[in-house]
């Protein structure tokens, strides 16, 4: 099956996209600030990190945070609290600057010196499939090497073109890879 | 005695000494007079199997140990004899070979071949087969047939086929010259065994110009990666893959960054609720590497998947929601499931649940069997640590037998960090397994729990069980567990004495 799913889950097979869980394990590793944001500590924690430098600053403005200084000042004394929606900003411009900030040390840490990092494939969850329709997909291991696209793609939070760095990978599985297309985990470590 | 006459009937030679060889010598030195284990017990008067555990590190103790060092001595004597008078080794030894018969046909592996085949390592005839490769039992017949090419070709095997019992060496006894193998395609190739541990510890102690101290900080350091490489190492050739992040259920995720997860993992706290009266000397035990020991356990391979009814499959490990039986001998013993305040049912790991399936039986009958409600379990293997926990078993008991601090302070960094940072720990990446860790330590309390109930089933009074490794009895408790610093031995941690007449003062 070397193509990408067309109907993927018509006779109940469940999974999600291989490059959704890859963003998943890239977003464990970045290690947001747990606290929620609708919290005031994590709140205060996240508009620290938004504006503690002229560079965070001009970054969070790009990324969606377009408040005023004073605005800002005011959160962050507590004289007003943010609206709903812009808490939502708020984390938004977060997640983004930060997955910027961490993109190049991380590709780093995953590209190893060229040695790549051994990524476990854990296969969909045919267990919704009648038995004559179910396949043996086993489970899968894979060294990336060069995880340059994935994680830029990650870091700019474009899915499509994550969704193509991560096929063009997933391909070195042999003619089989359409199999993995979906999947319940995608593992490695940074 | 009449027993010391029974065994002179085995042994012609006298000579007794308490102090016994080591452990690897005493089965050598019986498979070489090719006794059985049964023969030696029913001449000691013991059970087979404690024969094996003799031979396998534990200690003998009162006269039967006075025996059984006769016994080894003898031996000892015989062999060094028969080793001298090569010719005459037949004849005297009439009624030990006779019992065994063919000889070496008795070790499982070794096979005497009908017809002469090439060995595997000289590429000259032999008559003997092991494991299916058809080989000389003892290197120096392979190095005569090498240098005797051609015309010592024939004679060997004629030589040899009259005596099948003369080849009183076997693979397992000849430790010292032997060359380990491994089939690599066609040929085999000499197996390629680096000792991770001794050359980690060999380059960090040359890096620090021998400064111990620094070597063992040094070593520290690294000893979660080492311990992965070491993990990837034993598992080579390995039937089954270590996988490292699996999909895991929601009950194994802490639910707050601080947080636990849902799992109990019955980790002991218990004191005896009372003692008899009068003054009591209790003695602290400490049970030596209870970690390392619990490595192995039943651990599930790969992703758990999820069961709900009343079931346990023997097959397959993982965590499971139960509702606990009740515990009546509190006064006595601790409770297998920990000291757990809330009633209702909590989710136990595979070797609490295998403790109280196996504490309901018939055998012991100590409670109810406990109720499953759901299973979170995958098929399981024991045997997927193994190798890693004899590595740094052995190379924990070579550390202690030459007195290598730096050795042991690496190993114990080594298994312990394993163990802590199996789960989702930021120190060690490379394996996400929380539901190991928890299996793990419930391995090490399950292990304690079977340690009291020893204690408590040989006649000691047990006060106290707590954390993996802390085992408080009063009585003669060096008639049961071994003292020492072997993992199946206890050390002392404190001893104490408890009620001086009226109210007893728990110790804290």
């Amino acid at each position: 099956m070397p193509e990408r799913n067309i109907e993927f889950g018509k006779y109940g097979a469940r999974g999600i996209k291989g490059h959704e869980a890859v963003a998943r394990q890239l977003d464990a590793l970045a290690g947001y600030i747990t606290t929620p944001v609708t919290v005031r500590r994590g709140l205060l924690a996240r508009l620290h990190y938004l504006t503690r430098t002229d560079h965070a600053r001009t970054a969070a403005r790009v990324a969606g945070l377009t408040v005023t200084d004073r605005t800002l000042r005011a959160w962050i004394d507590g004289r007003r609290a943010p609206s709903r929606k812009n808490l939502e900003r708020i984390d938004q411009a977060y997640r983004t600057v930060r997955r910027q900030n961490i993109a190049r040390y991380l590709t780093a840490r995953l590209n190893r010196e060229g040695r790549g990092t051994r990524v476990e494939i854990h296969p969909l969850n045919q267990s919704g499939v009648d038995r004559p329709r179910q396949r043996v997909v086993e489970f899968r291991t894979l060294n990336v090497r060069r995880w340059d696209r994935i994680v830029a793609a990650w870091a700019a939070g474009d899915d499509p073109e994550l969704d193509n760095a991560w096929i063009d990978q997933v391909v070195d599985l042999g003619s089989q890879w359409g199999q993995y297309e979906y999947v319940t985990n995608i593992g490695f470590a940074a | 005695m009449a027993d010391f006459e029974a065994i002179d009937a085995l042994l012609a030679r006298a000579g007794k000494d308490v102090a016994l060889p080591p452990v690897e010598e005493r089965r050598a030195l019986r498979q070489e007079l090719n006794l059985s284990r049964a023969e030696l017990a029913r001449a000691l008067g013991v059970s087979p199997s404690t024969v094996g555990g003799w031979e396998a590190g534990r200690e003998p103790s009162g006269d039967v140990r006075e025996k059984y060092g006769y016994f080894l001595e003898g031996a000892r004597t015989k062999l060094a004899a028969a080793t001298t008078e090569e010719v005459s080794v037949e004849e005297p030894e009439g009624d030990a070979s006779a019992v065994a018969g063919p000889g070496v046909g008795q070790d499982d592996d070794v096979d005497v071949l009908a017809v002469a085949r090439p060995c595997v390592l000289c590429g000259q005839p032999a008559r003997h087969e092991v494991a299916g490769y058809p080989q000389h039992l003892d290197p120096a017949e392979c190095a005569a047939a090498v240098t005797g090419t051609t015309p010592a070709a024939p004679t060997t095997p004629s030589t040899q086929s009259p005596t099948p019992s003369s080849t009183r060496h076997h693979p397992g006894a000849r430790s010292a010259g032997g060359v380990r193998i491994v089939p690599t395609g066609r040929r085999v190739q000499a197996a390629d065994t680096p000792d991770l541990i001794a050359s980690a510890v060999a380059a960090a102690l040359d890096e620090h110009a021998g400064d111990a101290d620094a070597a063992t900080a040094a070593l520290i350091k690294r000893a979660i990666p080492d311990a992965m490489a070491l993990l990837d190492h034993s598992r080579k050739g390995g039937r089954y893959d270590v996988i490292a992040h699996p999909w895991l259920p929601d009950i194994l995720r802490k639910q707050t960054a601080r947080g636990a997860d849902q799992i109990w993992e019955a980790r002991p706290k218990w004191t005896r609720p009372e003692l008899p009266p009068g003054e009591h000397e209790v003695t602290a035990l400490d049970v030596n590497g209870a970690y390392l020991s619990a490595l192995k356990t039943h651990l599930p391979l790969g992703q758990l998947e999820h069961s709900t009814g009343d079931h346990h499959d023997r097959r397959r490990a993982g965590v499971h929601l139960i509702t606990p039986p009740a515990w009546e001998h509190d006064a006595f013993l601790p409770n297998p499931i920990g000291s757990r305040d809330e009633p209702g049912p909590l989710w136990v790991t595979e070797p609490i649940l295998r403790l109280l399936l196996r504490l309901s039986g018939p055998k012991y009958a100590l409670c109810e069997p406990p109720e499953i409600h759901e299973s979170w379990t995958s098929g399981a293997t024991e045997g997927l640590l193994e190798k890693f926990r004899v590595a740094l078993k052995d190379a924990r008991e070579r550390a202690i037998a030459d007195g290598d601090e730096v050795t042991l302070e690496y190993v114990k960094a080594m298994y312990s960090k394993f163990v802590s940072t199996l789960g989702e720990s930021n120190y060690n990446r490379e394996l996400y397994r929380t539901d190991w860790m928890h299996l793990i330590r419930s391995q090490a309390f399950a292990n304690l729990w079977w340690k009291a109930h020893r204690a408590y089933d040989e006649g000691l009074m047990v006060v106290r069980a707590m954390g993996t490794d802390e085992l408080h009895v009063i009585g003669d408790w060096r008639a049961v567990f071994p003292e020492g610093r072997g993992v199946t031995e206890v050390k002392i941690k404190d001893v104490y004495t408890v009620g001086v007449g009226p109210g007893p003062d728990d110790h804290g």
